[in-house]
């Protein structure tokens, strides 16, 4: 039996420091994640919002930060009602050279049998680490529209 | 229970008609799919294969090819030890999406725990990873050890 998370692989022609910087900073985030800040000082044990707009979507605190390699936070979502009562989760992003590039592996885990959850973040992060790589690779990113990911709290 | 699949989803800053090409044309794939080039006559039913230095190295048949939306063929890597392992299955979908477009790739009717559904979850984001690269800055991204194709 699989159990329920999520892994993504890519690969991007950048470097780990700047890598780390486009996942820790407002400044990278807002340009390929939805509009997101991603607000956290990024120490252990401090906590971590990802805040779009007004509203903070979803809260946690971090697990492991050692840059530019890896980092960690927990993962409660705050915004859809069907998906507030799950229970925390966890991502972690491993920061690999690969030759000249970089693999960047993102695994989000920790989901319950049938999360909602889960199915959402499955079709959140392929469109948030295409954006990112787009971002790091040509300095621009063209917009998905939330709407096109078939989140359907979203629409 | 799930069956061993692999399902991945990229977008990409192109069109459907330029993303056809690059997965249906040689000179195309050999650029972004380190090395191997893909040939076939395009019509369902027609073989097609990949070779590197003219080593074939996938082969397979053409189940669905409706240009430039769905593609998907049979999957026979060549390789010895691959041999017991069952033909398996590639489908691409592509979707436009505002200025982008929405690629997934769903690899199927993989045998459980054989290696070539490790293979190939290894490889299909180095591929798709230089594919989105070429598309998007002309250029693919620079070789890598792959373990598949």
């Amino acid at each position: 039996m699989r159990k329920p998370e999520f892994i993504y692989v890519t690969y991007i022609e950048t470097t780990p420091e700047q890598l780390w910087e486009a996942l820790t900073s407002s400044k990278f985030t807002r340009r390929y994640w939805f509009d997101t800040e991603v607000r956290s000082n990024w120490k252990v044990g401090s906590p971590f919002a990802l805040v779009m707009g007004d509203k903070t979507t979803d809260t946690g605190a971090i697990l492991e930060a050692d840059p530019p390699w890896r980092l960690s936070y927990s993962f409660k979502h705050q915004w859809f009602e069907e998906m507030r009562n799950e229970p925390a989760t966890r991502v972690v992003f491993t920061i690999e050279p690969h030759g000249g590039i970089v693999k960047l592996t993102v695994t989000h885990e920790g989901f319950i049998e049938g999360s909602k959850l889960l199915g959402a973040v499955s079709r959140g992060w392929p469109a948030i680490l295409s954006g990112l790589k787009s971002l790091l690779e040509t300095g621009k990113v063209f917009a998905i529209p939330p709407a096109a990911l078939g989140i359907e709290q979203f629409n | 229970m799930s069956k061993p699949e692999f399902i991945y989803t990229t977008y990409i800053e192109t069109t459907p008609e330029k993303l056809w090409l690059a997965l249906t044309d040689g000179d195309f794939t050999e650029r972004y799919w380190f090395g191997h080039r893909v040939a076939s006559a395009w019509e369902i039913g027609s073989p097609y294969k990949f070779s590197k230095q003219d080593k074939t190295t996938i082969a397979g048949k053409v189940l669905t090819f409706e240009p430039p939306k769905r593609l998907s063929y049979t999957w026979d890597n060549q390789k010895p030890d691959l041999a017991h392992e069952r033909s398996s299955r590639v489908t691409f979908d592509i979707e436009p999406r505002g200025k982008v477009v929405k690629l997934t790739v769903t690899h199927d009717n993989l045998d459980d725990g054989g290696k070539t559904f490790s293979d190939i979850s290894g490889g299909w984001p180095m591929v798709l990873a230089s594919l989105k690269s070429l598309l998007e800055t002309g250029q693919p991204l620079p070789p890598m050890s792959s373990p598949a194709a």
